[in-house]
């Protein structure tokens, strides 16, 4: 029986050799491991065997099974390997992926939210008014004369009841100042902009704008500068150069304009104008007071700063872009750029 | 404006500071500089030469070699291409080590072989003037040796922008005042013309009379009899020039000396040709005045004219006629000197279109303290340069209104105003009196101070405020920074709502579009159909093209745009959005703002790649699941709309009450306008309505703790049955165990073959789930049972078994 069982075990190894598919393994298994496989059938005969010799065999036995499955089961084991090996077999991974569709967000939109997203950090919410606008919020209450250029049909559009299309996101200010309740005052409006401008390379006659206004009392230049040397940095980096410019504004006193140190490699630092600036001047408060009819903006107790920027210019400047006119046409090649 | 340094600097000695120092100074002084130019030789090394003689280069045709007297004692060697002078003739010649313009450097060398010790140069050469075929042959009278640069003088010119409301620097006076108030240099001459040592007398109404005094309050008149007209001197014509101006004759040109010396500008009249005296009036309505650009101008009834007893003879502080201008054969002449009104310039100039160096700055305020000055100063140039005898007195028709008063300064306010602490009052104060203002009095925290006529900008304390800002610069200032507590509101939560659908939008592979909101008639027919949209859209009084006559009614017409050009650009795959601003014009006829979004789809479902050979086109579908899964919209409501030209399959789109917007396909005969290959399929929602819908934070459902059971049913259903009435039925149903109902398949056969032609099968899955047990087959059977024959019941169903 011993010697069967050898035998057996010698014969079975050398079988499971040269069997290289699932079918004849399982059929192997069948045939040695099976109900009515070869090794049962001699496990069927332990009764046979002599007491003093059932420990011998009984080793054996097991011996020899654990031989054959463990190696039913390398030989499986080998075989799934290979398969799963087979599985990715000319799978060539530098071909190019299935395409994801990739959409975009406007460049301006991106720049806006830049822009937003800074400035409430800072504290700043939002605040929003009409893109049709009166002349009284665009020119009068921010205190533009009234045969300011600015007025002219030649350079504003109007509709044919005498409203005009904003010139500035300046009227907002105006909006937000006759209608709050309390101070502090620290909104920033992002909007449109309109003006009688030939569309060229520089100009288009709907433009983007973000205007901020901070009203409390005691609000000085030192809190204008502060906030937009922060501003700035955030937006192009914390080594960003700014200069303050004196300038003139109807609604400021003091104006100043603002450019920003751009440095390119290969190019000499150039100053770029990017943003107006200034405090609020004190006949915007007190027309502003005036419509109210409340001491809330009495211009003897409050003072505030207020700036405003082109959004499309700031994205020309950002990213490079050299003809305005790519930021309305939306060609898609111009768009995937900035995903 | 062109401002001259040379001319500047009769007034100030700016030698210390270097062209780049003068432009910082400006800049940061609030007058921005555009452009510098630097007129005349840089170098020294350019002298006056004699040619002594010349023979032909042994080597070259073309060329000669000249024997040269530079000064220096001994002949010097030069080749030279010219031919256009003669032995004996005086010409520019640079030495070695001369950098002439465009970096151009003169060495010793050999043309052909032969020493050349410099070169004799052109006009243009120098960078002093056009080419003039050659050699610049100079005055013979010209000292030899000495240096070109002396001779024909050196300047910078300065563009500057200077802001409206500093009339005053719109002259080399006012921007030496300035100047010197920024550098601390004296002034070498008065700060303006506020004296006059010309005795007045009223004028008599035969000579002038002030019929609108409200815009012309003070005209001053002064006749000069016996000048000799002529061209002017070399200095005066050269002061004219460097700035722009071309000299015209003695007379005019000392006026826009005037002009442009101290910001006054004035008029001359042929007295001859004046009949009677001066009437400053309104014009008749359709009189007519030849101005000096020889234009017929039709006045109108608000222009204010200066007259003669029978016609205008001026358009007021815009240009004066033609007829009664100074010419040749004038001798005796009517010298204006009057100060107009910003209001009445200005409109009269842009009623005529004709701006003047006069209207400029009568636009923006002369000073009228300074007219009598003005007219002094031309006075004595005309007697020196033209001779003639002037009137003892100068005739004066009202008064110089004073424009300018004491303004108060209320010093802690300003200085919390500034926000630097390390600014100190005497240092503001020495700032304003820098710029010509006088402390009248002070204290109690306060200060007086007379501001000069010329500053009109200086009305309020806080315009003293300002000057001391623009002179200390915000250098200074220290940033402050205080971030302040921000309350929210809904505009807040509007612009986090527009940033998150255009996020989503993004992220399922759209472009974002931003599209003008300008649009063309054309366009809201084409994009929108004939009719209606029309009617809602604004359009503007004054559009400036063809192109941009209306505020857009919808994005849509954008988007059609957006889709045509890059179609044009080879696109064939069109996924675009666009969220924005439209303008409704209501029936009372105000107009409505309204943020909305649109959102175009046509082309391959897909992106081009090497993976699918065979792409499937988008199709409605495709859109109303993009709508669907924005959020706030949820459950999806369509109701058919009519067909028109512009739209087929057009539906509204609705959740709940709520109405979202629309959706349709663009009709095919548009597409086909736009070369589109595919259908193109649109759909615009109000984002007001989609907000309602993405209110608060989301709620939580209780897992199903037990498993669900499936039955399946399908039927047939006449073909133009919309299935939002099956989808009713089901969601109508009040069966607590039915857990939901999907559509998985619908079948036609338009042959008639496998299904009537005018049916559809359907067919949908039913789940039932208890969310306290698990469900037994016998009551799954018995709901099912009895919800397929309410089916049959309430729709024109038949079952398939």
């Amino acid at each position: 029986m011993l010697s069967e069982l050898d035998s057996l075990k010698t014969e079975a190894l050398a079988a499971l050799g040269a069997l290289h598919d699932e079918a004849s393994l399982e059929a192997f298994r069948i045939d040695y491991l099976g109900k009515k496989g070869r090794l049962t059938a001699l496990s069927a005969r332990m009764r046979e065997v002599p007491p003093e010799q059932k420990k011998d065999v009984g080793a054996k036995l097991n011996e020899v099974r654990e031989a054959i499955t463990s190696g039913l089961e390398v030989h499986l084991g080998a075989l799934q390997a290979a398969k799963d090996a087979a599985s990715v077999a000319g799978v060539d991974l530098t071909l190019p992926g299935r395409p994801a569709d990739r959409g975009s967000l406007h460049p301006l939109t991106q720049i806006r939210d830049l822009a937003v997203r800074t400035l409430r950090r800072m504290g700043f919410t939002l605040a929003d008014g009409p893109e049709i606008e009166t002349e009284w919020h665009c020119f009068d209450a921010l205190n533009t004369p009234a045969d300011h250029p600015a007025r002219n049909e030649s350079d504003t559009f109007y509709l044919p009841d005498g409203r005009l299309l904003r010139t500035h996101t300046s009227s907002v200010q105006i909006r937000t100042l006759e209608t709050v309740k309390e101070l502090p005052v620290r909104i920033i409006a992002p909007g449109a902009a309109y003006r009688r401008d030939e569309i060229d390379a520089t100009h288009l006659s709907v433009f983007n704008q973000i205007e901020a206004l901070y009203v409390d009392h005691d609000v000085s230049l030192a809190d204008l500068k502060g906030t937009l040397e922060f501003f700035f940095r955030e937006v192009f980096g914390p080594k960003t150069a700014v200069r303050f410019r004196p300038h003139f504004f109807p609604f400021t006193e003091p104006s100043f304009e603002i450019d920003v140190k751009l440095e390119a490699k290969g190019r000499e630092d150039r100053w770029i104008e990017i943003a107006g600036c200034g405090m609020v001047d004190p006949a915007v408060f007190a027309s502003v007071s005036k419509t109210r009819g409340d001491l809330l903006f009495d211009p003897e107790t409050v003072t505030g700063f207020a700036f405003g920027m082109g959004l499309d210019r700031l994205a020309m400047i950002l990213h490079g872009i050299t003809d305005i006119r790519h930021l309305i046409d939306n060609d898609s090649r111009f768009l995937r750029q900035f995903a | 404006m062109q401002v001259s340094l040379s001319w500047l600097s009769t007034h100030l000695d700016l030698g210390s500071h270097s062209t780049a120092q003068l432009s910082d100074l400006l800049t940061f002084a609030g007058i921005e500089v555009e452009g510098i130019e630097e007129r005349g030789l840089a170098t020294d090394k350019v002298v006056v030469a004699r040619i002594d003689s010349f023979e032909p280069h042994p080597n070259a045709d073309k060329l000669s070699v000249c024997q040269v007297d530079d000064g220096s004692g001994a002949l010097r060697q030069i080749v030279c291409g010219a031919k256009n002078f003669k032995a004996g003739d005086k010409v520019p010649l640079a030495l070695p080590g001369a950098l002439l313009p465009g970096g151009f450097e003169i060495k010793e060398g050999k043309l052909r072989g032969v020493v050349s010790g410099g070169m004799m140069c052109s006009p243009k050469e120098l960078g002093l003037g056009e080419d003039t075929g050659g050699l610049w042959i100079l005055d013979a009278g010209l000292e030899i040796g000495r240096s070109l640069a002396e001779i024909v003088g050196s300047d910078t010119v300065f563009d500057l922008e200077i802001t409206p409301n500093r009339s005053d620097l719109l002259s080399h006076l006012g921007l030496a005042r300035e100047l010197a108030a920024l550098t601390g240099l004296p002034l070498k001459g008065a700060r303006d013309h506020a004296a006059s040592a010309t005795a007045i007398r009223e004028a008599t109404a035969d000579e002038v009379r002030l019929e609108a005094p409200e815009d012309c309050p003070f005209y001053t008149a002064r006749r000069i009899r016996g000048v000799k007209v002529g061209p002017s001197p070399d200095w005066l014509k050269a002061r004219l020039e460097s700035v722009g101006l071309r000299p015209i004759n003695n007379i005019v040109d000392i006026t826009n000396f005037v002009l442009l010396e101290m910001g006054q500008p004035l008029h001359a009249f042929d007295l001859a040709k004046l009949d009677g005296g001066i009437v400053v009036r309104r014009a008749a309505e359709g009189e007519t005045l030849r101005t000096l650009d020889e234009a017929e101008r039709t006045l109108v009834a608000e222009d204010l004219v200066i007259a003669d007893a029978k016609r205008p003879v001026a358009v007021a502080g815009v240009m004066g006629g033609l007829e009664t201008g100074v010419t040749e054969s004038t001798t005796d002449l009517l010298l204006e000197a009057a100060y107009f009104t910003p209001q009445v310039v200005r409109r009269g100039a842009r009623r005529l279109g004709l701006s003047s160096d006069s209207s400029y700055r009568f636009e923006r305020g002369v000073d009228p303290l300074q007219v009598r000055g003005a007219s002094d100063l031309a006075v004595q140039l005309i007697l020196t340069l033209a001779g003639g005898k002037a009137d003892e007195e100068l005739r004066v028709a009202g008064a110089a209104p004073a424009l300018t008063g004491e303004v108060e300064l209320e010093e802690a306010r300003a200085l919390r105003l500034l926000g630097m602490p390390a600014l100190t009052i005497d240092e503001a104060h020495a700032i304003l009196e820098k710029l010509g203002l006088e402390k009248t009095a002070a204290g109690h925290g306060k200060s007086c101070w007379r501001v000069p006529g010329y500053r009109l900008d200086l009305q309020r304390g806080v315009d003293l405020v300002e000057e001391v800002a623009r002179v200390v610069g915000l250098d200074r200032v220290p940033a402050k920074f205080a971030a302040v507590m921000a309350q929210g509101d809904a505009t807040d939560r509007q612009y986090d709502h527009g940033m998150q659908l255009r996020q989503a939008l993004a992220a399922r592979g759209l472009q974002e579009a931003q599209t003008l909101r300008l649009i063309a008639a054309n366009q809201l027919d084409a994009g929108l159909g004939a009719g209606d949209p029309v009617a809602t859209a604004a359009a503007l009084k004054n559009p400036l093209s063809e192109d941009h006559t209306h505020l857009r009614p919808s994005l849509v017409p954008g988007l059609l745009a957006t889709a045509a050009l890059n179609i044009r650009q080879g696109a064939q795959r069109l996924r675009f959005f666009e969220a924005g601003r439209v303008f409704l014009k209501m029936p009372n006829g105000q107009v409505r703002e309204e943020e909305r979004l649109a959102l175009l789809l046509s082309g391959p479902a897909t992106g081009e790649s090497w993976h699918e050979k065979q792409q499937r086109a988008v199709d409605a579908f495709d859109l109303r699941g993009l709508v669907e899964a924005l959020p706030g919209v949820a459950a999806l409501e369509l109701r058919r709309q009519n067909d028109s030209d512009a739209f087929l399959l057009r539906h509204e789109l609705r959740a709940g009450n709520r109405v979202l917007g629309w959706i349709a396909q663009v009709h095919p005969a548009r597409s086909r306008t736009l070369d589109a290959r595919h259908p193109v399929y649109v759909a615009e929602l109000l984002l007001s309505a989609l907000r309602q819908g993405a209110g608060g934070p989301a709620k939580f459902e209780d897992l199903p703790r037990f498993p669900s059971v499936t039955r399946d049913v399908a039927f047939e259903l006449p073909l133009d049955l919309p299935n939002a009435r099956v989808e009713a039925f089901f969601a109508g149903l009040k069966e607590p165990l039915l857990a939901g109902a999907a559509l998985f398949d619908v079948f036609v056969d338009a042959t008639g073959a496998k299904i009537a032609a005018d049916r559809k099968s359907t067919a949908w899955t039913l789940t039932y789930r208890a969310a306290d047990r698990t469900l037994e087959t016998s009551e799954v059977d018995a709901v099912h049972a009895r919800i397929v024959a309410a089916l049959e019941k309430s729709l024109p169903a038949s079952l398939r078994r």
